[in-house]
């Protein structure tokens, strides 16, 4: 039925249809309502669709100005979506969350034991539980790792399992996650927009809260330093923007106040993990990676990984860095195991296993192998490492032919291969396509280490499918997300992530180090968005003029015209454009060019390829954006995306949209201005502001000023430079309607109170450029200051009135020229300098492998 | 016999590289049947970090880190070792491969938990039917697994041939199979892909043999090379090597250095290079007989 023949209910409960045939989690058995979901019932009912359909919007858009994605591998050109998330939570009652909970717990003290004891004494499998080829036959057992002794009484800090309900109403684990565990982020993520939809909801329902899970996390990082225990340095370890979970990394990283680095932020000497900062080397003491086990160090793992850290792993044998989770943990994340638990659990801690697992056929075994090969049409076929190929098998989906080749597969090598049973799985009432539909649901947990075991998140990320009946469940395959509400039967205390200082104890003020590589992304996130605005400015006037053009019918000079389309090929640097060959043709009708300049994000220089890489730019230093900065460079890209226009540009619209853009990157140098601490990061950025304007100021007086022009021209020139410059207002109270060249010059070159003058843009730059860090105890300028100071210097010195001069048959003020294109010489030469000085973050690598490829 | 043996590496950078990690194997492993007087890498230039450990394997292994700009390293590995022959032990003879398949299987010692492991593949030896089909008329039902090892050794000693010109370290199995020729790495992964690929466990052994020079010619220094051989798992009577380039089994001119599942878990030197652009590489080994 499309959305549009359904009936318009009176109550969304009343027609909520639970046909799937699978236990429901809001009727346990058919008609009966389960008690904790009665408060839920009545707010539906309340809200109508409408109300629920607001409520999704609302959360949709929260979601999105936060900048919540996950990013899907789409061949280069690597996408980011949207998180998805379903306005209905899923309730888990306090006495059923208290069975699972401990099940949990007893379940991260069993899978901690046995990663103990793989790279340890191995008595699991010399005591027959664990059979060694389930072990050592799997690509997750690193054995550089054996025997490396990671610190804290449990190695296992993080992990994870997935959590479904079988048709018996019991929880069972379908597979668990010990490498780098990912989602509580996005969990945290969803809870905060769930009490802004739904705040009533959330505080009646007394909802356990989630920083009971992430303060314990915090203080097991910090007890695991090895040294600086009082004040550690934390790293989240993130294999960069790229990654599918990005978002998840740069937001927790930000919530524990922890700093983000890739893995060639990071360099070994003398057996230490170092950060490369802005100040020089910082020691790392703890590392919270996201970065899978076999990437992690190219020297002793994964040759090829351009992710990792050369020399890690010794330096986690030295005991100098710890690791969360430790390299090697992959080995847990293996479905045979799943068959071995109970008895491991029986034997080691003499328990029964609290939460059953799917069932599950490890082939290594002949009696399981048999079975598997002899059911392959009824179960799942698992291998047992998960890899980038790695796939479920629906058995009962396979051709004659597939099935052939999967058993041959498995008797060739029937270690790597497991049959688990397929499980329906219970629904929950979701929020689909505007209806309140049953969808199968899966609930992701999160465990930590404690002091005295394992801490399990009140919640957690549930995740529902895509399709109605559909089992497959995950963020690839483009499902949605809940937040899981576990009720208490009494109000909750709100908890605080802060630490509470003893009474008499004074903090020390302390800044974070700013890596060399987020240095260098906000210097040049200063100067995209700078550029962006010097380009739209340029843009706008060009179209203005055009305007006025059509509307004077062609009074305007052409000279005039032509000196402005040719400063914007100089500015954008999309030669040849309107200089050089060819340029006559565009002179003649500029439209095309203009458009492809507005609009062509494949175009390098073009404003919308300017605003993609600043977008681009600032997403890798996520972290340091507050969240209003962050909504203003998501909008100025989607704002930018969502009006691109047919070719017919010119149209008043095209005034519109820049004027709007305008209007955000105003307000994005406005908050930066407002909501950034004067740290490193902010130097850095208005560094790259500053120096961007500078060199679009000059590159725009070069093209209009510099050439000899007819007095007409060259009045309605100065007149559109000082619009361009945003001086127009300014020039005319303090020079009333006089318009001469040199009092142009003096305002828009000379002077320093005028934040769009020249000499204004060099003074900010000689102060920043004076806060940065320096090498101790040297009273030499360093070569960044004397570029500034020789540039700056050389603007003071020359008269306003000599620029304007044109020599006798010269045809143009070279005075002025020259003094520009020296400050231009400078300018690059600051920016060149800072790149070597600051931002040489990463070297190429190369292996030194052991052929014998050349005689010397 | 005694011997010393100087094995020396050199990369030569095109630009400088600013910092370079590095792992050797180069330190020859003690033995039973191999005492090592004295074992010690020289590095120029000086490392700023250099740490020795025993790895999965119980190989002797060094890192090391360069941290100051350099744009050339020599690594020399300088050992004294007396070699002598492994004892046979007693009943080992008659023991058949597929009871050596079996044990392999079902027993939970120690020793055969960790041998357990050179059964299965590696990063370098897949088992495939090519290798089983290969293997097999060395091993009809109830052979002895010495005899039948023994036999599968010399088969490739005498179906292939040597031929440094054919392979590079990363030529795979199956085009050694296919063209039948290849280096001593070469014949030892191949014998180790065949023995697994029946269920048995092997190993291979990186290390050295004393060269003779032709008749009538002096010894020239340096002109030896790193060498390689594998060996077989006996359950209950330990492993036993083979050399199918020479078609031998080691005696007291073989020199152990160390072994893992295949070539990539032994690599004598691997590092990373900053900033260093492409090298070039040099290496000389010497094996001087000291009486």
């Amino acid at each position: 039925m499309s959305q549009a023949d359904k009936p318009i209910p009176r109550s969304i409960t009343q027609f909520y249809d639970t046909r799937l045939e699978a236990y429901d989690e809001m009727y346990a058995g058919e008609g009966q309502l389960q008690p904790h979901w009665q408060a839920l019932m009545q707010e539906l009912d309340h809200l109508g669709r409408e109300g629920l359909e607001r409520r999704h919007r609302e959360a949709q858009r929260l979601l999105r100005e936060n900048g919540v994605t996950f990013n899907i591998y789409d061949g280069l050109s690597g996408t980011s979506r949207p998180w998805q998330l379903d306005p209905i939570p899923l309730f888990i009652s306090a006495e059923e969350w208290s069975v699972i909970e401990a099940g949990l717990v007893q379940r991260a003290e069993l899978l901690n034991l046995i990663l103990a004891d793989i790279y340890g004494p191995q008595t699991l499998i010399k005591d027959g539980l664990l059979p060694p080829d389930l072990i050592f036959g799997h690509l997750g057992f690193q054995r550089a790792c054996v025997g490396l002794n990671p610190p804290g009484d449990r190695p296992l800090i993080l992990c994870s399992s997935n959590l479904a309900r079988g048709p018996d109403g019991r929880m069972w684990v379908i597979d668990d996650r010990t490498q780098t565990p990912s989602g509580a982020g996005y969990a945290l993520e969803n809870r905060m927009v769930m009490t802004r939809i739904a705040p009533a909801l959330f505080r009646d329902c007394h909802v356990k809260r989630l920083a009971g899970f992430f303060q314990p996390l915090r203080d097991r990082l910090a007890r695991l330093a090895p040294q600086n225990r009082e004040d550690p340095h934390i790293v989240v370890l993130t294999p960069g923007p790229y990654s599918p979970s990005y978002f998840e990394h740069a937001y927790l990283a930000n919530y524990l106040g922890y700093t983000l680095v890739q893995g060639d932020d990071l360099s070994v000497r003398d057996g230490r993990v170092w950060l490369k900062s802005l100040e020089g080397l910082h020691q790392v003491d703890v590392i919270l990676r996201r970065v899978d086990d076999a990437y992690c160090d190219p020297l002793e793992l994964r040759k090829d990984s351009r992710l990792g850290v050369t020399g890690l792993l010794q330096s986690a044998r030295l005991g100098h860095v710890a690791i969360a989770n430790p390299i090697g943990s992959c080995v847990l994340e293996n479905p045979g195991l799943l068959a071995f638990l109970p008895k491991i659990s029986r034997h080691v801690l003499n328990e029964e296993l609290k939460l059953p697992s799917v069932a599950t056929w490890w082939c290594g075994q002949a009696n399981e192998r048999n079975f598997v090969l002899e059911n392959l049409d009824k179960l799942v076929i698992k291998p047992i490492h998960r890899r980038h190929d790695y796939r479920a098998i629906f058995g009962a989906q396979l051709t004659v032919a597939e099935q052939a080749e999967l058993r041959s597969s498995i008797l060739h090598h029937p270690h790597l291969y497991t049959g688990q049973e397929m499980v329906s799985f219970s629904t929950a009432p979701s929020f689909v396509d505007g209806w309140v539909e049953p969808r199968h649901a899966v609930l992701r947990s999160f465990q930590v280490a404690g002091e005295d075991g394992y801490i399990a998140m009140p919640g957690g990320l549930t995740r529902i499918s895509p399709q109605s009946g559909e089992l497959v469940v995950s963020n690839r395959a483009g499902g949605l997300s809940k937040d899981a509400w576990v009720l208490s039967n009494e109000p909750v205390e709100y908890v605080s992530l802060w630490r509470q200082p003893g009474n008499d104890q004074v903090l020390k003020f302390r800044t974070d180090p700013l890596p060399s590589r987020d240095a260098d992304n906000l210097f040049w996130a200063g100067r995209y968005v700078e550029r962006a605005e010097g380009v739209a400015r340029l843009l706008r006037a060009i179209f203005l003029l055009r305007r006025e053009l059509r509307d004077a019918d062609g009074e305007v000079p052409k000279p005039y015209q032509h000196s402005l389309l040719r400063s914007l090929t100089h500015m954008t640097g999309t030669y040849p454009g309107f200089v050089k060959e060819g340029a006559e043709s565009l002179l003649q009708s500029p439209q095309p060019e203009l458009h492809s300049l507005l609009n062509d994000v494949h175009r390098a220089g073009s404003l919308a390829s300017t605003l993609r890489i600043f977008g681009q730019v600032a997403m890798t230093v996520r972290d340091h954006w507050p969240t209003e900065i962050w909504r203003i460079i998501d909008a100025i890209q989607q704002d930018w995306d969502e009006d691109e226009e047919g070719p017919d540009s010119g149209s008043s619209r095209t005034q519109d949209r820049l004027d709007h853009l305008i209007m955000q990157l105003v307000a994005f140098s406005g908050l930066t201005a407002e909501s950034m601490t004067r740290e490193a990061g902010w130097l850095l950025l208005e560094i790259g502001r500053r120096l961007e304007r500078a060199l679009g100021l000059i590159s725009l007086l070069r093209a209009t000023l510099v050439p000899e022009m007819d007095s007409v021209a060259k009045r309605q020139l100065m007149e559109t430079v000082l619009v361009i410059c945003d001086s127009l207002n300014s020039f005319r109270r303090r020079y009333h309607s006089y318009i001469q060249l040199p009092t142009v010059l003096e305002m828009i070159l000379m002077d320093p109170h005028h934040p769009r003058s020249l000499a204004y843009q060099l003074d900010c730059l000689q102060k920043y450029v004076a806060e940065l860090p320096r090498p101790q105890g040297t009273h030499r300028l360093g070569e960044d200051e004397r570029s500034i100071l020789k540039a700056y210097t050389a603007l003071r010195l020359a008269d306003a009135a000599e620029l304007s001069k044109i020599e006798d048959g010269e045809g143009y003020r070279k005075g002025l020229d020259d003094l520009l294109s020296a400050q231009v010489d400078s300018l690059w030469r600051l920016s060149d300098t800072m790149t070597s000085n600051y931002f040489s973050h990463s070297q190429p690598s190369q292996q030194l492998s052991p052929q014998q490829d050349e005689d010397v | 016999m005694k011997y010393r043996i100087t094995h020396t590496t050199t990369f030569i950078y095109k630009a400088s590289a600013g910092l370079c990690y590095n792992e050797a194997r180069m330190l020859p492993r003690g033995l039973p049947y191999q005492e090592v007087f004295s074992a010690s890498l020289e590095i120029d230039p000086l490392p700023q970090d250099y740490y020795e450990r025993f790895d999965y394997f119980g190989n002797r292994t060094v890192y090391f880190s360069i941290q100051q700009p350099h744009d050339k390293m020599v690594v020399t590995a300088v050992s004294e070792v007396e070699t002598g022959v492994s004892p046979l032990i007693e009943g080992a003879e008659t023991l058949s491969w597929e009871m050596a398949r079996d044990r392999l299987r079902s027993d939970l010692s120690d020793e055969i938990v960790t041998a357990s492991q050179f059964v299965l593949d590696s990063s370098m030896v897949t088992v495939s039917d090519q290798l089983l089909n290969y293997a097999q008329p060395s091993f009809p039902p109830g052979r002895p697994l010495m005899e039948a090892v023994n036999d599968l050794m010399q088969r490739i000693y005498q179906e292939f041939k040597y031929d440094p010109e054919f392979s590079t370290i990363a030529t795979p199995l199956k085009e050694v199979l296919a063209h039948r020729s290849g280096v001593c790495q070469d014949f030892a992964h191949l014998a180790i892909g065949c023995l697994r690929s029946l269920g048995l466990a092997a190993r291979y052994v990186s290390g050295y043999i004393e060269t003779l020079p032709p008749p009538g010619k002096e010894r020239l220094v340096g002109a030896d090379a790193s060498h390689a051989w594998f060996s077989v798992c006996l359950p209950g009577f330990g492993w036993l090597d083979f050399d199918p380039t020479n078609n031998q089994l080691p005696g007291d001119r073989h020199m152990t250095v160390a072994w893992g599942r295949d070539f990539a878990d032994v690599t004598p030197l691997k590092g990373v290079a900053f900033g260093s652009g492409k090298h070039k590489l040099k290496v000389s080994v010497d094996v001087l007989p000291i009486g």
